[in-house]
């Protein structure tokens, strides 16, 4: 039987490498449909329970918990795809020992770093040192929170959604700057120093960016602002905001082209060059838990969040946003990184003003 | 011409000029200067626009002879000025207002020799460790003097307010092996560049002259690993030159294509790592793909993939194996494509180009005076290819076309490679058709060459490597030097990046396409 199905495979997917990409991506989707299913399934199971009884402690205990796996979850499966994206852009295959297609790499990755040693260097500020890797994942946990994967299934929707979300991710640039300043490491120091300029130029635009859809949806709440893209999706009516977003939603993840802060070739590692087993993975696990939030943050703006037709609202969810973060991997294994200077004036020059320009267009256009 | 220029304005006096005959020297004019007038020498080579290819010392027991060699770019001429010191008294005028480039070596043979500079801004070790006590050079044991063993441990002077040291390396992602920088910041601005050698120093120069010249043959592939043919060409071609050989035409044929086909495996490399330099890590991965299809094609004929020991003097280890002409054809056929890819995915990249143009420029001016040569040079607008200058090998019938950059700066020096590979296909398209049949070696070599000097360049990809042997008519060489391309090269990153970020300096490096253990010896 399993000969005869690795014939079958061979037959359809053999040699050729696009093939196998497309097959890979159907396997990707189907996997996510299925766990989107079960995801949804179990959420209106225990919501529904939860809302007849009122157990409003219990339920945000449970949605945290929720959260909690959604945040592993990902990492791990990004960690896996992100591998097998990137081996077959480089004419590779990718992970491919550790399960079914090696989609258990990860899980022996993530095993492998916490049996590693923690180092910590003789002269770091310990307080710093020890608080950055804990801190980088608090804003991650906080976005989660108020992101609406689906019509009910929304751990808290709060009516400044929008703003708490931006002011904690903010919070991240703290920590990276913590983790650089308390290695007492040049390399990280500079990476450290590069990840405040960068944050605060690409925060601006990113704001603006998001404005022109606070003002169409008339609410900071991101349930609402999904329920305001009834007719149509706001990437139809905001193609500029969209994009500005997209592109600092790659700065503010520190992704390639604008992984500045970690450069690899120029800094080392970074403001996480001193950091080693799990201090290290947990820099790691916010590096793509962050991809997912600017993703599904994306999705709710400008793609119609868990709206569209047949499939069940989360699965439309994770879809969108699986797609973008695809889109995210492929400019990483395009393109070089810019120059620091470059990456500055990119968003000074000519992003801020750009998104500025929209923003008073659409706020004329609103008030016509 | 510019020699004769040149003797008219230095005959007379002190100075012995001597015209010397090519073939069997490798070098055309032999200056012996007296010491105190060398930089008068130096500053009249200078004006008529030499550049400075190699400084080098040979102890003699009884005499220490300092030997500057120049060459020139349209005039390829090489002139070796020639200075004795007593060795009772080693010290010498430095030549490094005039040419710069030479401070390195002067430090050089400062170390090896134990030979002062007077004059030199800084004659810190280059290569050695803290730990020697000897000049390991020397034919006699001389221990290490007071003033030197000061100089062993070099330390940069404290940064002054605002600015900060930052230590490049040895272990650095993007020096590619062991080569140390030590930056001078200032915020991210460079203000002071200071390349420090040696972590992989073997003493190959001294290996040699404890070694028969076949003993020591297999050396010469591990001094640049990537691009290995050139060196081994270089130390068999000055063989033969010691020797008179007249070496069978397949044979020449032969190395010319293997020569090739390294210079492109090595620039796939180089495309690879600049490339990653940069941040962007497919490339690396099509590069090293097609890098691949070289390295087997080797391997088939020369038993191993990196370290070829495939010359031999006088000749080729083996014959070609069946089926290596069509593999090479395929494989020029498959190459022709793939730069569509190159250009895709790297040149017209906006990315890319915003990296590297103006960044790392290095004039001719700075490029003539530090010796930079290969496409370095080229990248900077000379026309200069030791294969069309002093054509080894075949290349004087298969002559590959000279590509130039403009500016200097990191952008040629990649546009100048990436065609420098579709050149060298071309040139293996001509070579296959014109393989001669006949023996591939000479039934016989002597062992021990005839006494005298010779000198003997080649273009690596990284540009020109010149070898210089004394022998005294023994089985093994009195002194042999390496002229390391990268060695020059390196040298002018330090003028390049003055005033630039770091991450220039890192695209800078990239573009020089380094090889650590060349370079270090």
């Amino acid at each position: 039987m399993r000969r005869w199905l690795r014939e079958q495979f061979d037959r359809y997917f053999g040699s050729d490498p696009v093939r196998l990409l497309f097959a890979l991506g159907g396997l990707f989707f189907a996997t996510l449909v299925v766990l989107a299913l079960l995801y949804w399934v179990v959420g209106k199971v225990v919501t529904a329970g939860l809302e007849a009884w009122g157990w409003d402690l219990v339920r945000l205990l449970l949605g945290l918990l929720g959260v909690m796996v959604v945040v592993f979850g990902n990492a791990l499966f990004l960690v896996w795809a992100e591998r097998k994206v990137a081996g077959h852009m480089q004419i590779r295959i990718g992970p491919k020992e550790v399960g079914p297609y090696g989609l258990l790499q990860s899980i022996a990755d993530s095993v492998k770093l916490l049996a590693k040693e923690i180092i910590t260097p003789r002269f770091v500020d310990r307080p710093l040192y020890l608080l950055a890797p804990l801190l980088i994942f608090v804003p991650c946990l906080v976005a989660m929170v108020v992101i609406p994967f689906d019509a009910r299934l929304q751990v808290r929707d709060i009516n400044v959604g929008i703003v708490m979300i931006l002011a904690f991710s903010s919070l991240t640039v703290l920590a990276i700057f913590m983790a650089g300043w308390g290695s007492v490491n040049k390399y990280s120091l500079i990476g450290g120093v590069r990840s405040i300029s960068q944050s605060i130029a690409y925060e601006i635009p990113m704001l603006l960016s998001i404005l022109p859809v606070v003002m169409m949806a008339r609410s900071l709440s991101l349930k609402e602002v999904v329920e305001a893209q009834s007719p149509y999706w706001f990437v139809l009516v905001q193609p500029v905001a969209f994009l500005i977003y997209f592109v600092c939603a790659v700065a503010e993840t520190n992704r390639t082209p604008f992984d500045l802060p970690e450069a690899e070739s120029e800094l080392v590692a970074g403001y996480h060059t001193e950091y080693s087993g799990m201090r290290f993975s947990l820099f790691f696990l916010a590096e793509y838990t962050n991809i997912f939030i600017v993703c599904a943050l994306a999705t709710t703006f400008f793609l119609g969040g868990y709206k569209g037709p047949v499939l069940p609202g989360v699965v439309w969810f994770f879809l969108k946003t699986y797609a973008l973060i695809f889109v995210i991997m492929w400019f990483r294994w395009t393109f070089p990184r810019v120059r620091f200077d470059q990456l500055l004036n990119f968003s000074w020059k000519f992003l801020i003003p750009l998104a500025m320009a929209n923003l008073l267009v659409t706020g004329g256009l609103l008030k016509l | 011409m510019v020699a004769e220029d040149l003797i008219k304005a230095l005959e007379g006096g002190d100075l012995s000029i001597e015209e010397v005959p090519y073939q069997q020297r490798g070098y055309w004019f032999d200056i012996k200067a007296p010491k105190d007038r060398i930089v008068e020498v130096a500053e009249a080579i200078d004006e008529r626009g030499y550049y400075i290819e190699d400084v080098l010392c040979v102890d003699y027991v009884d005499r220490l002879e300092v030997l500057y060699h120049f060459n020139h770019w349209e005039d390829p001429r090489r002139l070796s000025v020639r200075v004795e010191v007593a060795p009772s008294e080693p010290e010498l005028p430095s030549i490094w207002r005039v040419y710069p480039g030479a401070a390195w070596h002067e430090r050089e043979i400062h170390e090896f020799f134990g030979l002062r500079f007077k004059d030199h801004p800084n004659l810190a070790y280059l290569f050695l460790h803290e730990g020697i006590d000897f000049y390991p050079m020397r034919k006699e044991r001389v221990e290490v003097s007071e003033e030197d063993r000061r100089l062993l441990n070099y330390l940069p002077a404290a940064a002054e307010e605002d600015t900060f040291w930052i230590n490049m390396g040895p272990q650095h992602p993007s020096t590619h092996g062991v080569l140390r920088l030590i930056l001078k910041m200032r915020g991210e601005y460079i203000e002071q560049a200071e390349p420090v050698l040696g972590y992989m120093h073997r003493m190959q120069e001294k290996m040699a002259e404890v070694r028969t010249y076949q003993q020591y043959y297999p050396n010469t592939a591990r001094l640049d690993y990537v691009g290995p043919l050139a060196f081994s060409l270089c130390f068999v071609g000055a063989m033969e030159r010691l020797c008179e050989l007249e070496v069978p035409e397949r044979a020449q044929y032969i190395r010319t294509i293997t020569l090739e086909l390294n210079r492109i495996s090595s620039h796939l490399l180089w495309l690879g790592t600049f490339l990653l330099d940069l941040g962007a890590t497919t490339p690396y991965f099509f590069a090293f793909d097609d890098r691949e299809q070289i390295l087997d094609l080797l391997e088939g004929l020369t038993g191993s993939r990196l370290t070829f020991s495939y010359y031999r003097i006088g000749g080729l280890y083996e014959d070609l194996n069946d089926g290596f002409l069509e593999g090479v054809k395929r494989f020029v056929e498959r190459m022709w494509k793939r730069f569509e890819i190159y250009d895709d995915l790297v040149t017209g990249n906006i990315i890319f180009v915003k990296r590297t143009k103006d960044v790392g420029v290095i004039p001719k001016e700075v490029a003539r005076r530090y010796g930079a040569t290969g496409p370095t040079l080229r990248g900077s607008g000379v026309p200069f290819d030791i294969r069309q200058a002093e054509p080894y090998a075949a290349y004087g019938d298969l002559q590959p076309e000279v590509v130039v950059g403009e500016r200097g700066d990191s952008y040629d020096r990649y546009l100048v490679r990436l065609e420098e590979m579709k050149r060298s296909l071309r040139v293996l398209e001509e070579a296959l058709e014109k393989v001669p049949e006949g023996p591939y070696k000479l039934e016989k070599v002597p062992k021990k060459p005839v006494p005298g000097d010779v000198y003997f360049a080649t273009e690596s990809p990284r540009g020109e490597v010149g070898i210089y042997i004394v022998s005294d008519g023994s089985d093994k060489p009195y002194r042999l030097k390496w002229r390391s391309p990268c060695f020059s090269n390196l040298a002018t990153f330090t003028e390049a990046v003055k005033g630039q970020l770091i991450a220039d300096a890192v695209a800078t490096l990239g573009s020089l396409d380094l090889v650590i253990p060349e370079m270090d010896r």
